[in-house]
């Protein structure tokens, strides 16, 4: 009795509790709700050369795989990509159709701090976005504070899901 | 005048300073190791405190830093996984990452092959990440063990929805229906030689402790024991002690 009325007590106090970091979809269901259940078979594009060079520039470090998944259906991409906030990997899925972030999805989140960049009060703000022809996000992007390093991850990958379109899609022409 | 005013006694003056020698003289260690730790932790970034590890085997001892007993480790073809912690070795190079649950190792068409909780390493013989596959990526949930399947060199994956194969690619997965007698290879885990055993520890305690908390722990005296920050108190009080007596003897000095 003692500890579930602890436990109510902690969570009228931090009701972030409730909200911290986790799981919150599994890739393969983000992959299902995008592509309605179809999920297109799966391609890769290796880094190297040149574009293991520019993502490394995009991230300030190398990706640390040597070829990235992705599923393609039409002019859409999708890409379920990696990047440490402070010492986890954020776990987050893009969609791009046409060169422009339709979708930001944050899945799974291993940080104690700055979970608060899943909320689409955050992630509206990638709608529509684009590159630059310096590589960069053609938008600024408001930080949370006491979320910096999440959201510079978020950035990030951001630029490097669609750079990685432009790539896929330049293999076409 | 003052000096004779009590009785022929010592003066009072003197006393203190007797007592100022002897409080400077027991303080004087503790006040080299404030001053010491003290002038690096006030440039911990510049220096990279927070960076560099503890190599000292008689310091990561003290401090209870042991390498697993017995880790996970497993042989594909000529090379060595092994998981410490959440380390995840190919001989001796660390692969970039955190890893948990070492389920085997096999070396499949010139790539190693490696289970890692719920995920597939694909690595280079160097060590090179190729790709880390989970389920987005098809690879089934569950993964108990894998293995290489002798008739068709397929790569197996005995997982807690069936036995699955994939392509060279590893972009499509199948399940099976292994009949009995289907001859596979599973990787099973093997002890870890011992001079890699050792070189492996070596590494995985070197680094764990940073820098910056041994020169905290002895900035407030926790280094050495639970009575060490009760001398490094007693030392601070000293130091107060001697800012009062040698104010105290320099006045009566003067007057």
């Amino acid at each position: 009795m003692l500890s579930i009325s602890r436990t109510v007590l902690l969570l009228l106090l931090f009701p972030g509790l409730l909200l911290a970091g986790g799981v919150y979809q599994e890739p393969e269901d983000f992959l299902a709700e995008v592509f309605n259940g179809e999920v297109p078979e799966a391609q890769v594009i290796w880094l190297t050369g040149p574009r293991k060079e520019v993502v490394k520039e995009l991230l300030g470090h190398h990706y640390p795989s040597l070829r990235v998944r992705y599923w393609r259906q039409g002019q859409r991409t999708t890409w379920i990509l990696e990047e440490i906030g402070k010492t986890e990997p954020i776990t987050t899925g893009f969609v791009i159709k046409e060169g422009r972030i339709e979708t930001v999805k944050v899945l799974v989140f291993r940080e104690s701090r700055g979970w608060e960049i899943r909320h689409a009060f955050f992630t509206d703000q990638f709608h529509q976005a684009s590159l630059n022809e310096r590589h960069q996000l053609d938008r600024t992007i408001d930080g949370i504070s006491g979320a910096t390093l999440s959201v510079r991850a978020l950035k990030k990958l951001a630029a490097m899901a669609l750079y990685l379109d432009q790539q896929v899609r330049q293999q076409d022409v | 005048m003052s000096d004779r005013s009590n009785g022929g006694k010592r003066p009072r003056w003197r006393s203190i300073r007797v007592w100022h020698r002897y409080l400077g003289g027991s303080a004087a260690l503790c006040v080299l190791i404030l001053a010491i730790t003290g002038i690096p932790l006030n440039h911990t970034e510049p220096l990279e405190l927070d960076s560099r590890y503890i190599q000292s085997n008689w310091i990561l001892d003290r401090y209870g830093i042991q390498a697993p007993q017995a880790p996970p480790s497993y042989r594909a073809g000529d090379h060595r996984v092994t998981l410490m912690g959440d380390n995840l070795y190919l001989g001796r190079r660390k692969i970039e990452g955190i890893y948990r649950q070492l389920g085997g190792a096999v070396l499949f068409r010139e790539l190693l092959v490696i289970a890692v909780g719920d995920n597939l390493l694909l690595l280079t013989p160097q060590g090179e990440v190729i790709e880390r596959l989970g389920g987005a990526g098809g690879v089934p949930g569950g993964i108990k063990r894998i293995g290489i399947e002798s008739a068709e060199g397929r790569l197996v994956v005995d997982s807690s929805a069936g036995r699955y194969h994939s392509d060279a690619n590893f972009l499509h997965w199948r399940r099976r229906a292994d009949k009995a007698g289907s001859a596979i290879e599973w990787a099973v885990p093997t002890p870890l030689e011992a001079t890699l055993k050792v070189a492996l520890d070596n590494q995985f305690r070197g680094a764990i402790l940073p820098v910056e908390r041994v020169l905290l722990d002895l900035h407030s005296g926790r280094f050495f024991g639970s009575a060490g920050p009760w001398i490094m108190d007693a030392a601070a009080v000293a130091l107060l002690m001697l800012a009062i007596s040698g104010s105290w003897t320099w006045f009566k000095r003067r007057g």
